[in-house]
């Protein structure tokens, strides 16, 4: 297993979020690249996962192409179940999805995701729309834990977001209890630059692992809040040249991965 | 049954389609109703309200640009291969359009609540958002009268008229559909009031339909107006007949990005052309048939499980005694003797 001397940061994130995904476990897959990383988990670390997808299929096997859309034929043939969104958002409402996995344009220090706009939505010649929620507010609010990735800059890991689309700890520690929400909330996030966790008593986002070539500063000039830093961070491992070959046969065009 | 619904797409649209009209809009990221789309923008109709859960390549948001539409109910609108919904921005941004925003199985509950009749159902997501702060239209926290615990609503949604992609229909107006259909068909279509405009890609005779019920998604006495239209969903992608034209949608989300550039691409795409056959020829000549031969589906996925939907004819019990035996006949006389039942 030699380490990849050639890859991209959006290939390691990949990677690295796949390892978030434990075998067996009922992952709900959301729009953008949840469905690179879920093909990419089922291919290595979880052949057994259960994979749900907001366009409605159930699979146990890993998709036969790269699906483009969340309903993309490939997603569906050899499916296990295709009864469409209700079946699988059903699923979330009765607590039985594990991983509720999302992508968003936007994130801040409790882990709320903003993928609806940027602005002043009362003003609208002020806000900026981007294309909404989609199936991520109904995944954060009723999966068990929620798993999100996103490329990093100082414009998307902002102290709070413009517009709560999808809840993560809302203004901090039991918000989401009071409002009787099923869900855990979110767990883990992965970016271009490193990896993050929340502390279980202040909700508040942490750095938990830095990429290779990334520093603690400089994520945290990344990061438009005073981001708190684990006393064990560590570096992240480079992924294998093995890791990259198998990932690279799973985006050959660089649809999600550039 | 004498009953043919099928017309051309612009008598459906002529027709069925009327300003000020909430529609349903059929489709997710694929089987998105790009010709009645076209079509709707061709005959310039007005002040439409259109209700779905996300819908993609633009289709919505050309509508949007073309200025035919005053309100959207949405969980995701957007060309996702420019990463924008840049008319519905311009249009929300010069408050010629509003927008009311949920999440998608907010809309979806939204339409099983249309589909069911019933005022409104209750879903977990939303709370704690800025989507419920802005949209008390279609969102509510009331008191559960069983719990007595706060519990999200959605509003039912009821088009009056919906607009959707199928595989197949008949002429009686049966749609078929398989795969992924959109999230919502089943339900947007048969909440809505007036019922259901459908272009298909094939149409097929109704016994063909009737030998698998199962598939069909809207039955006749729902729909409206059936229109036999090849590629009625490109750009976006059609289950076993065509991909998605990703190349394509980038070439329509580069004119939907700049106000000047868009009525341009209306012009040529849509104005400019008759029908979508016309839409397609020019396609053709502009692109290639290469273009379109590049989204033929790898096909060779028919059912292996052997249906066969036969029934039991009850007219074989005539004639046939009753099952008994001594142990029955021996309580029944005892029972009878002491004037039972």
């Amino acid at each position: 297993m030699t380490a990849a001397s050639n890859y991209k940061l959006t290939e390691l994130m990949t990677i690295r979020c796949a390892k978030e995904i434990k075998d067996g476990e009922v992952v709900f897959v959301g729009v953008g690249l949840p469905i690179v990383v879920a093909a990419y988990a089922m291919a290595t670390n979880a052949p057994n996962m259960i994979m749900f997808t907001e366009g409605g299929a159930i699979r146990a096997t890993a998709p036969l192409a790269l699906g483009i859309t969340v309903d993309d034929p490939a997603l569906f043939t050899g499916a296990d179940q295709t009864f469409g969104m209700l079946a699988t958002m059903a699923a979330l409402q009765r607590g039985e999805c594990d991983v509720a996995f999302i992508g968003g344009a936007q994130i801040d220090k409790f882990g709320n995701i903003n993928s609806s706009g940027v602005g002043d939505w009362t003003k609208p010649s002020k806000f900026t729309y981007f294309a909404g929620s989609g199936g991520a507010n109904d995944m954060a609010t009723s999966g068990k834990r929620v798993l999100a990735i996103m490329p990093q800059d100082a414009k998307k890991f902002v102290e709070k977001v413009d517009y709560i689309t999808t809840p993560g700890y809302l203004s901090g520690p039991g918000e989401r209890e009071k409002l009787g929400m099923i869900g855990g909330g979110p767990d883990c996030v992965v970016s271009t630059m490193g990896v993050y966790r929340f502390d279980k008593k202040t909700k508040e986002m942490y750095l938990a692992e830095y990429f290779p070539g990334q520093s603690v500063d400089k994520i945290k000039a990344s990061c438009a809040w005073n981001l708190k830093v684990s006393p064990k961070v560590v570096e992240t491992t480079a992924p294998t040249e093995e890791e990259i070959k198998v990932l690279r046969g799973i985006d050959p065009t660089g649809f999600y991965l550039g | 049954m004498n009953l043919d619904k099928r017309m051309t797409l612009k008598d459906a649209v002529a027709k069925f389609i009327h300003d000020g009209d909430t529609v349903y809009y059929g489709g997710f990221q694929i089987m998105v109703p790009m010709a009645l789309t076209h079509e709707i923008i061709r005959q310039k109709k007005k002040n439409l309200t259109t209700v779905e859960s996300s819908t993609d390549v633009g289709g919505l948001d050309i509508l949007v640009g073309a200025g035919c539409v005053k309100e959207i109910h949405t969980a995701w609108i957007m060309n996702w291969y420019v990463k924008a919904p840049y008319a519905i921005r311009r249009a929300f941004n010069e408050g010629k359009l509003k927008r009311y925003d949920i999440s998608n199985f907010g809309a979806t509950s939204a339409m099983i609540a249309g589909f069911l009749g019933v005022p409104f159902m209750p879903i977990l997501g939303n709370i704690g958002t800025d989507m419920l702060k802005h949209n008390p239209t279609d969102l509510q926290v009331i008191k559960d009268p069983f719990t007595g615990e706060k519990i999200t609503v959605v509003r039912a949604w009821r088009a009056d008229v919906a607009i959707i992609h199928a595989q197949k229909a008949d002429r009686l107006g049966n749609v078929v559909s398989y795969g992924s259909r959109g999230v919502t068909d089943e339900f947007g279509a048969m909440g809505s009031k007036r019922g259901v405009i459908v272009t298909a890609e094939e149409i097929v005779e109704p016994e063909v339909v009737r030998s698998d019920p199962d598939r069909v998604i809207v039955p006749y006495f729902k729909t409206l107006a059936v229109v036999h239209c090849p590629w009625g969903a490109h750009p976006s992608a059609c289950r076993g007949y065509y991909g998605l034209d990703i190349r394509f949608s980038q070439y329509q989300g580069r004119y939907e990005r700049h106000a000047e550039l868009l009525p341009k691409f209306l012009d040529e795409w849509v104005y400019g052309c008759e029908d979508h056959a016309a839409y397609i020829k020019k396609y053709v000549n502009k692109f290639g048939q290469a273009g379109l031969d590049r989204l033929k589906p790898v096909l060779g996925f028919k059912p292996k499980l052997d249906v066969d939907y036969g029934y039991h004819d009850p007219a074989c019990w005539k004639g046939v005694p009753m099952y008994t035996d001594d142990r029955l006949k021996a309580y029944e006389e005892a029972l009878a003797k002491k004037g039972g039942k």
